[in-house]
């Protein structure tokens, strides 16, 4: 469902079938925006969603669950390998410290230190909130369904602030097991995605997602701040604030297995 | 001689009789109308239950009931269906299942709901889908992104046919399937909680979704009588051996008996609190006259009239009271119970609190003929053994007393 909304949570890795795909995205790099508008919205969104992500990641990030009579914090540290694999650890508040959210494929495994016990998500669950926040666990367990349940087309571009945007508007592939009826994506010359907003069938906006704060981080241009919010609420929202992020050339396989979800303390 | 008297006796005091008979006869009515009512919705739920999916007999995997997974379903079932077809007496209707626990999701909405694969054709001979339709149009046995909901579940969803909604379960490998279907069509049920369970989409797309092959969940059996037992205990002699589950309705919905059986004795109950109220009324009125005539009484003993026999005189005033009051009861009860047995009595309104107490929506009240003569018997028996206690009172006194009597 909401694949760059995990891309900013966990920046992934390029894989060898992408890699024809960013030839062209490196070519961009060097000739500038004329290339950019030669190359299709498929291409474009494949090489954003992998510019986002890196081969392998080890993030701090602040998540800020905000809800009009209340607000919650925590602090998650996330490692990420490609695009399949990812484990998050909640490091603070004490009262949640070592919750930990393992995804392998389309697999989920939770564990929950208090009870000492791994569960892996069924079906029934994969709809709910993840740790009470705008993302499901179907957002992270499906980040990568932006890539291959949708077709893009870009709709129109602007320029802002000296840079390219394009907009970009995904309908879901006849067959798609995706619940949107439709997706508009801000993606800016340089690969960086601005916002991403979700549609029902009605072409109503359900839910939006933003990304603010464009700054250096880990090593290339990155936005420090990701917003999602409830379409129509001003003060229903969540947001993830990278405190810290650098990007690996790879993480051990043996890194992302379920023992190491009830072990990893950090 | 005794008749003549005793008719012209109770109508000595028109305004009492008449008071007294309405006591009766009200009720006479609402014993039998009540019961009549039970029976309705006992049949009604029972009706109900049957069709929703669950049929006369149904066949599982063993394991299946207590545990509905899918790992429990039937994976090979040439097997059950050659049984069937063997042992079937002719004019039983049968319909094979998957029937699996999901998620149905879309944009805003997502809800558990139970997932069942159908055979349009036959499934609707068997259960309520068939003739169910209310929006759209039925499952094409050929569309496999077809999907037909409840009412109740479009409008929680707040979507509309023609919309998208996407499935999510787990598969025979215990991965998660899911897969997009569209609304073809809505069904609407007696209950509403039916309706929110309940998605139907065709078998074939059930087993490529779940990857189950031919495999199916359940067989639900509709049989032309209602002897279930017979055929099941035929059919449990072949299946069980090979590892299936054959149970009939009343195996499969033990609530559903426990609360028949409670209705059952409500039924007595109830009749015996109206019989109480009624009593206290026929006493207190009998006993009034009774004392009014204490002189008359004094007079017929006098003349030399046995106590037993005013004991009979005071019965058979009460006798042609109760059967009056009876045969009027009955007859009130009967026309209330045929103007209603057309439209019946529609609970719609009150469809919420009514589907809490597991009633449907609609009570088409029954009289059986059980409950009938209990009723009357009760009334008849009860009432005239109350009444001994006036007369007997009426035949004590001594005609000094009587005199005496002012």
């Amino acid at each position: 469902m909401m694949a760059s909304s995990m891309n900013g949570l966990l920046p992934k890795g390029m894989f060898g079938r992408f890699v024809k795909a960013l030839l062209p995205t490196a070519l961009i790099w060097f000739t500038g925006s004329v290339g950019v508008g030669a190359m299709d919205a498929e291409t474009l969104v494949v090489s954003s969603f992998n510019y986002m992500r890196g081969k392998a990641s080890i993030s701090t990030v602040e998540m800020v669950i905000h809800r009009p009579d209340w607000e919650r914090r925590m602090t998650i540290k996330a490692w990420t390998k490609g695009e399949k694999e990812s484990l998050l650890i909640i490091t603070a508040p004490p009262k949640d410290k070592g919750n930990g959210t393992l995804k392998k494929g389309r697999e989920m495994w939770i564990y929950n230190p208090k009870v000492n016990r791994v569960m892996k998500l069924p079906p029934s669950m994969m709809s709910q909130a993840w740790m009470g926040s705008d993302f499901s666990n179907n957002d992270l367990a499906k980040s990568d369904s932006l890539i291959y349940d949708y077709s893009h087309r870009v709709i129109e571009t602007e320029i802002n602030a000296g840079k390219k945007v394009y907009h970009i508007e995904s309908r879901p592939k006849p067959d798609a097991p995706v619940v949107w009826g439709m997706l508009k994506l801000k993606i800016r010359e340089d690969l960086i995605l601005l916002s991403e907003t979700f549609f029902d069938e009605e072409l109503k906006p359900v839910k939006v997602m933003t990304t603010l704060e464009i700054q250096l981080l880990g090593g290339k241009l990155y936005p420090k701040v990701w917003k999602m919010q409830k379409a129509g609420t001003q003060d229903e929202y969540t947001l993830l604030d990278y405190k810290a992020l650098s990007f690996k050339p790879g993480l051990p396989d043996r890194f992302f297995t379920v023992s190491n979800l009830k072990t990893i303390r950090r | 001689m005794y008749l003549q008297l005793a008719w012209r006796n109770i109508w000595r005091n028109p305004r009492r009789t008449t008071v007294i008979l309405l006591a009766i006869i009200i009720g006479v009515w609402s014993m039998i109308f009540e019961n009549a009512l039970m029976r309705g919705i006992t049949v009604g739920m029972i009706k109900n239950s049957i069709a929703t999916l669950t049929g006369h007999i149904q066949i599982h995997r063993r394991g299946y009931r207590s545990d509905p997974v899918i790992e429990n379903s039937i994976t090979e079932p040439e097997a059950v269906i050659a049984a069937l077809k063997r042992i079937l007496p002719p004019g039983t209707q049968w319909a094979a299942r998957v029937r699996v626990n999901g998620i149905a999701s879309n944009a805003r909405h997502s809800s558990g709901v139970t997932l069942v694969g159908i055979d349009p054709a036959s499934e609707a001979k068997v259960s309520f889908i068939g003739d169910a339709i209310a929006g759209g149009h039925q499952l094409q046995p050929d569309d496999p992104h077809a999907i037909v909901v409840g009412e109740a579940l479009l409008d929680k969803f707040e979507t509309k046919i023609g919309h998208k909604l996407v499935l999510m379960s787990q598969d025979t490998n215990q991965e998660i399937a899911s897969k997009a279907f569209r609304i073809v069509g809505t069904f609407k049920a007696e209950m509403q909680s039916t309706e929110k369970q309940f998605v139907f989409i065709t078998r074939k797309a059930a087993q490529q979704m779940l990857k189950l092959r031919q495999g199916l969940s359940e067989v639900s059996i509709v049989l032309p009588d209602q002897q279930e037992s017979g055929v099941a205990s035929r059919l449990k002699a072949i299946l069980s051996p090979n590892g299936y589950e054959v149970n009939t309705w009343k195996e499969l919905l033990p609530f559903l008996r426990a609360y028949l059986k409670l209705l059952d004795v409500f039924v007595y109950i109830w009749s015996l609190v109206i019989f109480i109220a009624m009593g206290f009324g026929i006493v207190n009125t009998t006993l009034m006259a009774v004392f009014e005539r204490i002189r008359e009484f004094g007079l017929m003993k006098a003349l030399g009239m046995k106590p037993w026999w005013i004991v009979r005189q005071v019965l058979t005033e009460s006798f042609l009271l109760l059967i009056i009051g009876i045969i009027m009861g009955n007859i009130l009860a009967f026309l209330t119970v045929l103007a209603l047995s057309d439209s019946g009595i529609d609970l719609s309104a009150l469809a919420a609190g009514a589907e809490f107490a597991g009633m449907t929506r609609v009570i088409y009240p029954i009289v059986s003929i059980k409950d009938w003569s209990i009723a009357n018997l009760l009334v008849m028996v009860l009432g005239l053994l109350i009444c001994i206690y006036p007369a007997a009172k009426a035949a004590k006194f001594t005609p000094i007393e009587a005199l005496a009597y002012t």
